[in-house]
């Protein structure tokens, strides 16, 4: 039933304003039930009341009230709706497709809502419902039409229906929805993700097919985000992003670099051109900083493609790299030149001595044709090497004459195989006439699966003893069967050799694309990597369709085979697959692709999610206004029987006055309450947190350092807003002086000379260690423009600053040796007490002290006597501003003491 | 307690006689014997003491109050008439409760009975006890709300005064009872099983209600009057001490002026 732009989803309800006639009736004779009153004097009461017996009537205004509220909840209960979505074309049963991939998650509560809407339309109408979620499910099943089942039902089930981490497969759901038997024409909608999968037109036709007509209905479409590209910078990390819908449109979108603790690492803002489909974007993070990155996504989108995990591909190792022989003449010609191109993007390199680098801390070492190691070097390798480090070495002609001079049965213990001595593995003279190509690698080595080109020839290498284990330690070989790459275990760390040289005199191999895959491959030893590749990959933590990291479950199963192939779907959801500590990312995002948008065949009804128009169900508010109202008649029928006492209804308008009063209270009040009620300490606050907070924790540790050693006991110190707050009450004010920090203002200027001249003191402190000059900078003067300083001269041992309380010779901060700036000359008025003290020691970073009590920052150059000397400059200072001059004294002491002899 | 002008047994100084044979020594006074010749005697006035018999109500009307910040009647009433005991124990005189078991009693151990023996709470509003127990020409108190009707009221008051008793009522009063402070619809119900009625407007009821109770105390008073005792009135909002002044004040008067 509709009336207008109002419907009723139960107009049967609606009979029920009939009673309400009858009901006014029923109300009119039945009076409100008096209050009962035990009372003593009853007595005198009888017969008092003339009218006693007379019925009593309902006030009207009750009474409209009461129906008033009847008929809200009968309507109420007729289920009205405003602007109700237009009805349904057909009566049979309908046939809801729904797109549930990755790509439908960025909108999915309102791709939801809108089911929930449609469903609840078909819900009134009576019609049974199919639904279609177009996602392999889950649990690996295949995909099916669900029902025919009441709308209800088909509610319940959109409710629970979640987007899955993978893509739709419109091919199957084609097929599912031809399977469906139907008599009568069915109509069909589609709330589609808007990419086509390449089968996007036969799903249409499919729907077509069951007669009724289409309307399909796009949303918005999720992003995607690839997983990062490597880059030469190792600072930088390039995120491409691809968004596939509302191309027309800029759009702004960020991507964040999240740590294990979903900390944010980086921020970086990616903005998309009208047109543009692809952008990238440039996130700048240390290397420190990327080693913990373990998770990028795109901010306020929750979907299984806007995330990528990061595994150790992406992880940059520390390499050490170490020459033999004498440096190369020219660039192609050195040893490392090679290694180093091949490593660049994805590791650290560290180039220098041995034990330089043993020193440091590098996870693999990369040794181009250096002999034999000996003495403490080769101790410290070895320990290094038995704590899992990875050592590479690569022959060349130093260690192949190492080895022909090397006496029977010696070996050298960083080589994992005994090396052939003599020239004969040497040059021309070999037994092979011409360079050999390489053999496919062994599917146990780290080295399985990569294709090997064609042009790779060796055409020199050394050559291992053959002994019984050198089968099980080569991890490739040339085609005759010689040993190219031998490993072997040495403690938790490896031994690798590479059997020629790392730069092209030998073989071409490091000039080949073959070259940096075999050496990542190597770095990826040093930590974790599957000793033998190839073994399957069991999930460990998969996304879910929003991008939310869980225990796998459904069809999960391991990955077997290259993880760089797989593909996401039920049986291997985007998440980290591994064994032990070692972790593979399987991103949606690779997988992802370039689809394109859907193309929708005409005679088609389309629609976007962001065009209809929500219907809007007017039952709940009714029914709460009906609640309201009932409340109301409540505290009526209490009033008529005078149980409210005029006590309680005053109070209750009182409190309700009281509220917003409260709410406004003053707090500049507070403020100078606060400030002035007991003594204390006070900093600017510069508008940078960090300084903020060491500046508060100098001044509670100078305040506690105070109260124990002297009679100042000053309360917790505070920090002001220079713009705001007033300044007066403080005998000290620490400023601490930021490059940031805006001039003042003339009217702040204007407070801050009141505050100097009627015997405040602020204390400035570049906190630079002196190195701008004992504060004179540029920058204090910028700052300090409009401010009445006067005339500074340096603190010398005669000033009383330096005993007001303790006896000082200097006055260190966190830094020492700087100056220390006051008024030159003591001033006349004000106890002769210098209005400014300038200096640069940053004397906040001596005092600051944490909860516990323990000092936050180091001194420079440190120990406790100079943080000593800063508590008790600090002790001066306080001392000089609270009592003046009054030690000044002490410098006529001696004068005195002559008088008084004479 | 009253002295007897003549010596005897008692607390406060009569004179001193010479003394004569046949007097305990324990009874001489020697500091004032030292001062002259003779051995003197301390004598005493002999003090006699007075039975006052106390009842308060106990009907269930009295356990009423209109706010819980205010004491029932009957709290009140059992504080005054304990209070009053205590005085009057205090003076030496002997209390008994009107209506209760236990015979007049003085000293320190009297007051305790006396409270232990007031009587129970009743059921229904029967009122003032009979004057079986009664000695003649004793002293009476009875506290209560006197709700109860005039006649009944009038023949149990004369009764007592039959027997040459003096008496003082006091009139215990809720203010709400007084002032009558109730609106709107409201149903009263009795609370010694009078009924109850259904007043529409209260406040339009107040006037006569005030009317009814003023003629009430008139009349409790001119029965009061007819026997000659005497009449107060006490609401529990105000302090319990006045009418406990008066209350000792009447009772010592009643004695000077009838020269018991």
């Amino acid at each position: 039933m509709a009336l207008g732009p109002l419907a009723f989803s139960a107009p049967w309800a609606l009979a029920g304003l009939a009673v309400l006639p009858a009901l006014w009736w029923l109300l009119r004779v039945t009076p409100p039930v008096p209050r009962t009153i035990r009372f003593p004097a009853i007595r005198l009461l009888f017969g008092l009341d003339a009218r006693q017996s007379a019925a009593a009537h309902t006030p009207l205004w009750v009474l409209l009230l009461r129906l008033v509220l009847a008929a809200m909840v009968i309507v109420g209960v007729a289920g009205p709706l405003w602007h109700p979505g237009p009805p349904m074309s057909g009566r049979g049963p309908l046939m809801v497709a729904i797109d549930d991939g990755w790509a439908a998650a960025r909108d999915w509560s309102q791709r939801r809502a809108w089911l929930d809407a449609l469903l609840a339309r078909a819900q009134r109408e009576g019609r049974a419902v199919l639904l279609v979620p177009t996602a392999p499910p889950a649990d690996g099943s295949p995909i099916e039409v669900r029902g025919p089942m009441p709308a209800v039902d088909a509610r319940a089930a959109v409710q629970a229906l979640v987007p899955k981490p993978w893509g739709s497969d419109r091919a199957a759901a084609a097929g599912a929805v031809g399977r469906v038997g139907h008599a009568a024409p069915m109509e069909a909608v589609w709330l589609a993700d808007g990419l086509d999968d390449g089968s996007g037109t036969r799903f249409v036709r499919a729907l077509q097919a069951l007669g009724g007509g289409v309307e399909v209905v796009t949303g918005r479409t999720a992003r995607a985000l690839m997983p990062p590209a490597e880059t030469a910078d190792p600072g930088r990390l390039d995120v491409p992003v691809r968004r596939f819908s509302g191309l027309d449109d800029p759009d702004v979108l960020v991507v964040r670099a999240l740590d294990g603790a979903g900390r944010p690492l980086g921020r970086q803002e990616v903005a998309l051109a009208p047109g543009q489909s692809e952008a990238t974007a440039h996130l700048r993070l240390p290397v420190e900083l990327r080693n913990k990155l373990v998770r990028l996504d795109i901010e306020n989108e929750s979907s299984a493609a806007a995330v990528v995990l990061i595994d150790e591909r992406w992880r940059r190792r520390p390499v050490g790299l170490v020459a033999g022989g004498s440096g190369a003449t020219a660039p192609l010609l050195d040893q490392l030149y090679y290694i180093d191109k091949a490593l660049a993007p994805v590791a650290d390199l560290h180039r220098g001595d041995l034990s330089e680098l043993l020193a440091g801390k590098v996870a693999v070492l990369m040794l181009a044709d250096v002999p034999a190691i000996l003495g403490t070097t080769a101790d410290r390798l070895d320990s290094w090497v038995s704590q899992g480090g990875v050592l590479v070495r690569f022959a060349g002609p130093a260690l192949a004459h190492a080895a022909a001079q090397a006496e029977p049965g010696e070996t050298d213990p960083f080589l994992p195989v005994r090396l052939h001595g003599g020239d004969r593995s040497l040059g021309g003279a070999m037994s092979w006439t011409a360079p050999m190509g390489l053999a496919p690698f062994p599917e146990s080595g780290p080295f399985a699966g990569i294709a090997i080109p064609a042009d790779v020839k060796v055409s020199a290498q050394v050559l291992a003893e053959p002994v019984l284990e050198l089968e099980s330690r080569t991890w490739a070989r040339l085609t005759d069967g010689t040993p190219l790459v031998t490993a072997a275990r040495h403690g938790k760390g490896w031994v690798v050799l590479v059997h020629t040289t790392a730069n092209a005199e030998w073989s071409n191999l490091a000039l080949s694309g073959l070259f940096p895959q075999m050496l990542r491959r190597l770095v990826l030893l040093a930590e974790g990597m599957p000793g033998k590749g190839g073994g399957p990959l069991p999930p460990v933590e998969v996304l879910d369709g929003l991008g939310r990291l869980g225990a796998p479950t459904g069809a999960a199963s391991a990955i077997v085979g290259d993880p760089a192939t797989a593909v996401p779907g039920p049986r291997h959801p985007p998440g980290l697959y591994g064994e032990g500590g070692m972790r593979v990312a399987l991103n949606l995002g690779a997988a992802v692709g370039q689809p394109r948008f859907l193309p929708v065949p005409a005679g088609i009804a389309r629609s976007s999610l962001s065009q209809t128009s929500r219907e809007l169900d007017l039952r709940p508010p009714l029914l709460a206004l009906a609640l309201a109202m009932a409340v109301a008649d409540l505290l009526v029928a209490l009033g008529l029987r005078g149980l409210l006492g005029r006590r309680s209804i005053s109070a209750a308008l009182v409190a309700l006055a009281l509220i917003p009063l409260s709410a406004h209270a003053d707090d500049s009040d507070a403020f100078a309450l606060q400030a002035a009620l007991q003594t204390r300490l006070a900093y600017v606050r510069t508008g940078d947190a960090a300084t903020d907070a060491k500046s508060r924790a100098g001044l509670i540790g100078l305040t506690q350092v105070l109260a124990r050693r002297s009679t100042a006991e000053l309360a917790e110190p505070m920090g002001l807003d220079l713009a705001t707050d007033p300044v007066l009450f403080f005998p000290l004010l620490y400023w601490p002086v930021t490059p940031d920090q805006p001039p003042v203002s003339p009217a702040v200027a204007d407070k801050l000379n009141a505050y100097l001249h009627h015997g405040g003191l602020i204390v400035f402190d570049s906190g630079d260690g002196g190195v701008s000059g004992g504060g004179q900078s540029e920058r204090l003067r910028a700052l300090t423009q409009g401010l009445d300083i006067p005339p500074l001269a340096p603190v010398t041992g005669e000033h009383v600053l330096t005993r007001a309380f303790y006896l000082l010779k200097d006055m260190p901060g966190r830094y020492e040796g700087g100056t220390v700036w006051a008024q030159d000359g003591a001033p006349a008025d004000n106890d002769g007490v210098s209005p400014v003290i300038v200096g640069g020691s940053d004397w906040a970073g001596a005092w600051a002290v944490d909860a516990a009590g323990r000092p936050m920052f180091a001194t420079v150059p440190g120990g406790e006597r100079q943080r000593e000397m800063a508590y008790r400059f600090g002790i001066n200072l306080v001392m000089y501003a609270l009592t003046g001059n009054y030690k000044a004294d002490q410098v006529h002491l001696p004068a005195i003491l002559e008088r008084l002899n004479r | 307690m009253h002295g007897r002008h003549q010596a005897g047994p008692g607390e406060t100084f009569w004179q001193y006689r010479t003394y004569q044979p046949g007097d305990p020594a324990t009874a001489v006074d020697w500091r004032q014997s030292a001062r002259g010749e003779r051995l003197f005697v301390r004598e005493r006035e002999w003090a006699a003491s007075q039975t006052v018999w106390l009842w308060r109500d106990a009907s269930p009307s009295m356990a009423w109050r209109s706010t819980p910040a205010l004491p029932e009647k009957r709290e009140r009433a059992e504080l005054l008439v304990l209070a009053l005991a205590a005085v009057l124990l205090r003076g030496g005189e002997r209390v008994a409760p009107l209506g209760g078991d236990m015979p007049p009693a003085s000293g320190g151990s009297a007051l305790a009975r006396l409270a232990a023996s007031l009587p129970p709470p009743t059921g229904n509003g029967s009122g003032l006890p009979g004057p079986e127990r009664l000695s003649r020409h004793a002293e009476v108190v009875l506290v209560s709300d006197f709700l109860m009707p005039l006649e009944d009221m009038d023949s149990r008051v004369r009764a007592l005064a039959a027997t040459g008793a003096v008496g003082h009522l006091l009139q215990v009063l809720d203010p709400a009872e007084e002032v009558f402070p109730f609106t709107g619809r409201v149903r009263f119900s009795g609370m010694e099983g009078e009924g109850e009625t259904v007043i529409r407007r209260s406040e339009d009821v107040r006037a006569g209600y005030r009317d009814r109770l003023a003629a009430h105390r008139d009349g409790l008073a001119g029965i009061a009057r007819a026997v000659g005792w005497s009449f107060a009135v006490h609401h529990t909002d105000q302090s319990p001490q006045t009418p406990l002044l008066a209350l000792h004040m009447r009772l010592s008067g009643s004695r000077s002026g009838g020269g018991r």
